[in-house]
């Protein structure tokens, strides 16, 4: 194929490495020059270290003890020798400091944490049918409206049955509340539309048609609890306080005796019977309930991420957002802070999701395959390739190819991705990801993945880091090995798989891989389709179908996140 | 026939390099005296005794065993020395060696040596006197240049960032500078100020590393036109998947 297309990382480097921002002294030269002037202005250079600095300065003195100090480094050197450039969010104009792309610094990306662990959704049908058939109660779309407005007064904290009792203050839970979903239209035509997520508006007809299909007359309560509750708390928190909730609710809706004995049944129904968690929980060496980072797989994530409703026609898109919500959780949230401690593990996922080096990767692939394979990354079930080790090869190795070389010939590439470990997750992510969308074929894409970090490793003599290495030259062996405890479609391989449960930068691009099998078949979800829909709701706060959009916004501090506290702290 | 190792495929200036390498088989290009080395090192003074973390195997009156008769200790070990590191970093443009070559290169030529491979950078670990001997031999020959290769214990950012206008590979700690043509180091490994400048020399001209490197590169020796190479590394990977393949 004809080198000859604009990469889409161009412009964005060429502001990037040869502008001046801050006070960096950055302008000039080209992107393509492999030599420099580092002028080593250490931290004065880049505006939110200044701020920093100062603010550590600031809290030094008030507090009388010292704190953060960037000329602690290495006995003295300041931090930031060479310039610290500020990044563009793939996929948006948004230019952030990187600073604001680690998770303390970034409302947005909290917020998303928080929504997706604060979120269960709890059938609703064994309930009803313990009612009808328990205690005789009939159930009409009148008495689930209503049984849902008691809910939303309810889940937040407000009190039911019970009288005298503490609440919470609805203004610090205002992002709380239930609403259902069912693949009934006749049912949802009888729902008040504030409680309904319409699967016929927020999806393209044909996956609309699908999820119907597959969730049927059943209906599902999409469910979150407070932000601030579950900040508080942990993610096993959330079907505890739903599951209470329920039963008061049920109770005061449906007129109960709340100590007539059929009532446990309605408990056991209403709380326990088909609930479904975001994630699953862990085993005990790694201490987490349901609901945390760890336990969620790859495909329930990919479904979390809602660019495919939206954006249904470029798949590719969809598993680049894919990418960025899926390393902002995996990579700095859960192995950078749960598994690790903290502190470093946000640069080899931001790789992933700006300056659009990863876009251009995959969007090369997409030109590439669609050139040599008759249009089989378009959207589409009957134009993919077959999944063999053919097509696997000859992708994986294209792509590969082409990402090694860009790095190579545009040097402010490879400086952005001054890690192997970034440059690694970078080419077989795209790798991975064009196999996925070519073959609609995840493991196909997961092989892909392996093959490409062979590449790699051969091509440049070095790859990522040491346990990094060793996961991604075994990974090839693990693809095809169908046992529960051997491997599995990677869909269902989670953040806690075998070889994945220390792998930084690779579980965002697992997610991804995971998804374009299906955003390149246009499946309106990847493994779970409650799930899917439960997430199709524009009233969260963070919007699931531009994730890295969100991200920029709260890097440039325009997120209003969820959940603060401002109202009973005292005002400065 | 006598068997002759084949250590790596293709047919390039690149794969060539990457052979002689990981045969040992590489040109001596420079002298380093032991006490620059143990200078730069920076793990016990020069001219000092190496410290022991045991007494000499021999003093140790040890247990019978077939193995421990079978394989003849390195000097390091027979003499107790403590396991220290040597660390290089490896610029991405056209560096002789890379983090890979310089662990092959260790684990096929010399014994008792724990090698790691980074992305940036590659560790040696060994008994002192067996680590020291690693590295001379690596600062020495073709596997390095004093540009676009050094030592560097700690902060070893730099590999993949663009050279800096005088050609030396970016070091946030300024451990080497060029200075009237010549490349010294005037700090150790880790960044600590040494006594005197030690001096490794010219680096090498843009041709020579380009002819000497073992990285492909797009504007040297392009991976893709090592077509060989490419075709062992699918089937390296075609077997790894198909030992794991269970169809049922």
């Amino acid at each position: 194929m004809a080198d000859d297309r604009k990469r889409l990382f161009q412009k964005e480097l060429e502001v990037k490495f040869t502008k001046e921002h801050g006070d960096n002294k950055m302008e000039g030269g080209e992107i393509t020059d492999k030599k420099v002037t580092y002028y080593r202005l250490g931290v004065d250079q880049n505006p939110r270290k200044v701020e920093m600095k100062k603010a550590g300065q600031e809290m030094a003195k008030a507090r009388g003890l010292v704190g953060y100090n960037p000329m602690m480094h290495c006995g003295g050197i300041p931090l930031g020798q060479r310039a610290i450039t500020p990044s563009f969010v793939s996929g948006t104009d948004i230019m952030v400091e990187t600073d604001d792309l680690h998770y303390v610094n970034n409302a947005a990306m909290q917020q998303m944490w928080d929504d997706i662990r604060r979120t269960t959704i709890v059938g609703m049908d064994m309930a009803h049918e313990t009612l009808e058939k328990r205690l005789g109660i009939e159930v009409t779309p009148e008495t689930i409206n209503h049984y849902l407005e008691v809910l939303n007064h309810a889940l937040p904290g407000g009190a039911v049955v019970q009288e005298h009792m503490v609440e919470t203050h609805p203004a610090l839970v205002d992002d709380c509340y239930v609403k259902i979903f069912t693949g009934d239209d006749e049912l949802a035509d009888e729902i008040d539309s504030q409680f309904l997520i319409d699967i016929n508006k927020q999806f393209p007809e044909d996956q609309a048609e699908a999820l119907k299909a597959a969730i049927g007359k059943t209906t599902w309560q999409a469910a979150h609890i407070p932000t601030v509750v579950s900040r508080t708390t942990d993610g096993a928190q959330t079907s505890r306080w739903m599951a209470m909730q329920v039963g008061m609710s049920f109770i005061a809706a449906y007129n109960m005796c709340a100590g007539e004995a059929a009532v446990a049944d309605l408990s056991y129904a209403a709380k326990h019977a088909g609930v479904i968690s975001m994630g699953d929980m862990l085993p005990a060496r790694r201490a987490r309930g349901p609901n945390e980072p760890g336990g969620i797989s790859f495909g329930h994530m990919a479904d979390i991420i809602q660019t495919s409703r939206v954006d249904a026609e470029d798949p590719a898109h969809v598993a680049l957002e894919v990418v960025g919500g899926g390393c902002m959780l995996y990579d700095q949230i859960w192995l950078g802070s749960y598994m690790s401690g903290g502190v470093g593990f946000t640069q080899y996922a931001t790789a992933a999701y700006t300056n659009n080096i990863l876009d251009d990767n995959l969007y090369y692939n997409v030109d590439y395959i669609n050139d040599k394979y008759d249009g089989a990354a378009n959207k589409g079930t009957d134009n993919k390739v077959k999944a063999t080790m053919d097509v696997v090869k000859d992708i994986a190795t294209e792509s590969t190819i082409y990402g090694l070389e860009n790095y190579e010939k545009y040097p402010t590439a490879l400086e952005d991705h001054f890690g192997g470990s970034q440059r690694a997750t970078m080419l077989s992510a795209a790798a991975g990801s064009a196999t996925a969308l070519a073959t609609g074929n995840g493991n196909a894409g997961l092989s892909a993945w392996y093959l490409s970090m062979y590449l790699h490793k051969e091509a440049h003599g070095r790859l990522g880091f040491f346990g990094y290495d060793l996961q991604d030259q075994c990974g090839a062996t693990n693809v095809f090995s169908f046992q529960s405890d051997e491997g599995l479609p990677v869909e269902l391989r989670g953040p806690n798989y075998p070889n994945y449960a220390m792998n930084v930068g690779h579980q965002g691009g697992y997610t991804a891989i995971a998804s374009a099998a299906h955003a390149g078949r246009g499946d309106a979800w990847a493994v779970n389709p409650l799930i899917k829909v439960c997430f199709a709701d524009d009233l969260l706060p963070f919007d699931f179908t531009a994730p890295r959009k969100e991200f920029g916004r709260g890097a440039i501090r325009e997120f209003e996140p969820a959940g603060e506290r401002s109202l009973i702290i005292p005002a400065k | 026939m006598a068997y002759e190792a084949q250590y790596y495929p293709g047919a390039t200036s690149v794969a060539e390099n990457r052979r002689k390498h990981m045969s040992g088989d590489v040109e001596k290009l420079r002298e380093v005296s032991d006490d620059d080395l143990t200078l730069v090192l920076g793990h016990r003074a020069p001219g000092s005794d190496y410290p022991s973390t045991h007494p000499p195997l021999a003093e140790m009156g040890e247990p019978e065993c077939s193995i421990r008769e079978m394989v003849e200790p390195t000097p390091g070990a027979k003499a107790g020395d403590r396991v220290r590191y040597v660390q290089f970093v490896d610029s991405m443009y056209n560096a002789p060696s890379t983090p890979y070559f310089r662990s092959y290169a260790a684990a096929i030529n010399y014994r008792g040596v724990d090698p790691g491979t980074l992305s940036g950078r590659q560790v040696v670990e060994a008994r002192e006197r067996d680590m020291e001997e690693i590295a001379k031999f690596q600062l020495e020959t073709e596997m390095t240049c004093p540009a676009l290769a050094s030592l560097r214990g700690a902060t070893v950012h730099g590999h993949s960032l663009r050279l800096p206008e005088d050609g030396i590979m970016f070091d946030m700690l300024d451990r080497c500078r060029l200075e009237n043509g010549v490349v010294i180091m005037h700090k150790d490994q880790v960044g600590r100020a040494i006594d005197k400048k030690v001096d490794f020399g010219k680096p090498m001209s843009e041709e020579e590393a380009a002819k000497r490197t073992t990285i492909y590169r797009v504007d040297n020796v392009a991976f893709r036109d090592d077509a060989e190479v490419i075709e062992w590394v699918h089937t390296v990977f075609e077997k790894r998947t198909a030992y794991g393949f269970k169809p049922e």
